[in-house]
């Protein structure tokens, strides 16, 4: 299987801080990796690293087949960054996702509404088009955001904690559409529920100011424990398991 | 009724003043949907006002005050951009110090001007005498370049206003933008200066999209709408003005605030009936 992109060697922080240290790390075609780690451990830094909105201070990150990362990915953040009440229709935040590849003064043209819409249409979303954002709910807005992170038809589909404000049917309907996708793309996903990881990903990576790679999707609290991984699990699932060790330098 | 429109338009100040208030209306409707979309209202205020400090120092120096307004403007955009990203300071706390350090500055130096400041209450409330065919050279240069930016990079603008780290994701130079648009913001603040003053220049950006956004949510409606409102207000306000003789920049923006009050009553009784039916 290709190779999307390698962490090599690499740490990053903020202002002179270093939030993660010496990371090596990679994604390959059809890969579902779940990103664990306590709050503060450094998910969010990590996201951001292979997202190329920060720069490495040491160590490399590199994009395959050449380079360019603007249509290598679909990306699905945090909900709780938006303003709900920003005049922005569901139609042209679906299209926002294809502005890396229409380039910075690209308008859009009718074969782009025409992919936006059956997006829309797959995610049970085609309805509301016209409508602002403001009036959808959480789960709706998130199907929003997953048709953005969808429509360039990216090889690696990188989610920020997408089980966040969304309801149960949503939740099941989102994981069973991630699996299906898995066919045709990497799927990278940040989550705090152990639960949920082990039983959709196929294997882990643990943050905690460093990363450790768990190539299987089965963890025991005393490989987490081995590997310096102190998390924090609120398991909703048949995980029976609560690990609050600190990780010590 | 029609000696009047003949009245209006003879003298050159009223053709010039129709002139200016229509090219201001078009950069305010863009700069105003922006601001507006994306809060930036109060960082308007505080470049709009510490511009004052510029105006003081120009009259001091014997050289033109909208160059001086246009120098504190950018120096203040960027002032707020430093104490809040590098020192820390919160940034309504910034904008608050700028503000009130800009009017200081103003009234300390035109203090300081000998002899009578006479057109100094032009610049806090606008005065449409005071309009000159350079000023609106100046104005229409500003109004093309902006609205040839905001056609090419209309998605661009549109995407990194709501989600700005996901159009940093997108390829588009987030910072870079967000600087371009706020050198925009503050040269269209300083360039409409003559037409309502310092003082009242923050109603003709965020009332016209303000009304508008009652009735859309679509960015580039309430872009296109926000220019004929504006333009609207400013046509009212300069033939109330003419005929009652009292301050143009004043007229403007209570015709604005009317029309504004309209705007809300008309949506809460569509509403209200639709309701009602239902």
């Amino acid at each position: 299987m290709a190779k999307i992109l390698d962490v090599v060697s690499a740490s990053a922080g903020y202002n002179g801080e270093l939030i993660l240290r010496d990371v090596n790390f990679e994604v390959s075609d059809n890969d579902f990796i779940g990103v664990i780690g306590p709050n503060g451990g450094g998910k969010t830094t990590f996201l951001k690293l292979i997202l190329g909105e920060i720069k490495p201070s040491t160590g490399a990150v590199n994009y395959f087949p050449n380079g360019n990362r603007q249509t290598l990915f679909g990306y699905l953040p945090q909900v709780t960054t938006i303003d709900k009440s920003f005049p922005i229709s569901v139609l042209d935040v679906v299209l926002s996702g294809l502005q890396g590849q229409k380039g910075l003064s690209g308008w859009h043209k009718s074969a782009d509404i025409t992919t936006a819409k059956k997006i829309m249409e797959r995610a049970g979303i085609a309805h509301f088009a016209n409508n602002p954002i403001g009036q959808l709910s959480g789960g709706q807005l998130q199907r929003t955001f997953l048709c953005r992170a969808l429509i360039s038809n990216p090889r690696l589909l990188i989610l920020d904690e997408p089980n966040t404000f969304v309801d149960n049917k949503f939740e099941k309907e989102l994981y069973a559409l991630l699996q299906e996708l898995n066919r045709e793309m990497a799927i990278i996903m940040v989550s705090h529920d152990l639960g949920t990881i082990t039983t959709h990903v196929k294997t882990i990576a643990c943050i905690n100011r460093h990363l450790h790679y768990h190539p299987s999707n089965r963890i025991t609290s005393e490989q987490l424990a081995s590997y310096d991984c102190p998390i924090q699990i609120i398991a909703h699932g048949p995980v029976p398991h609560t690990i609050l060790h600190e990780h010590h330098d | 009724m029609i000696s009047f429109i003949v009245d209006f338009f003879s003298y050159s100040f009223t053709v010039n003043a129709l002139i200016a208030s229509l090219l201001i209306s078009i950069a305010a409707g863009m700069v105003g949907a922006y601001i507006v979309a994306r809060r930036l209202v109060f960082l308007s205020g505080g470049i709009t006002h510490a511009s004052f400090g510029g105006v003081g120092i120009a009259f001091y120096l014997g050289v033109n005050p909208i160059l001086g307004a246009a120098v504190f403007a950018v120096l203040s955009a960027f002032g707020v951009e430093l104490l809040t990203g590098r020192l820390k300071v919160r940034e309504d706390s910034s904008i608050g110090i700028l503000w009130s350090l800009g009017m200081a500055v103003g009234i300390f130096f035109v203090f300081l001007t000998p002899g009578y400041a006479p057109n100094l209450m032009s610049f806090m409330f606008g005065s449409i005498l005071t309009i000159s065919e350079s000023d609106i050279w100046m104005i229409f240069g500003l109004t093309v370049v902006m609205a040839i930016f905001f056609i090419i990079f209309y998605r661009a603008i549109l995407y990194l206003s709501f989600d700005p780290s996901f159009a940093r994701t997108q390829g588009v130079p987030v910072e870079l933008f967000s600087y371009i648009l706020m050198g925009f913001m503050a040269l269209t603040i300083v360039l409409s200066i003559r037409l309502v003053g310092i003082i009242l220049l923050l109603s003709l950006l965020t009332i016209p999209p303000s009304i508008v956004n009652t009735f859309t949510k679509r960015f580039s409606s309430i872009i296109l709408w926000s220019m004929l409102v504006a333009f609207t207000g400013c046509l009212g306000g300069l033939v109330v003005s003419y005929t009652l003789n009292v301050p143009s920049g004043a007229t403007i923006i209570l015709i604005l605030i009317i029309m504004f009050i309209f705007a809300k009553v008309y949506r809460y009784i569509s509403v209200f009936l639709k309701q009602s039916k239902a």
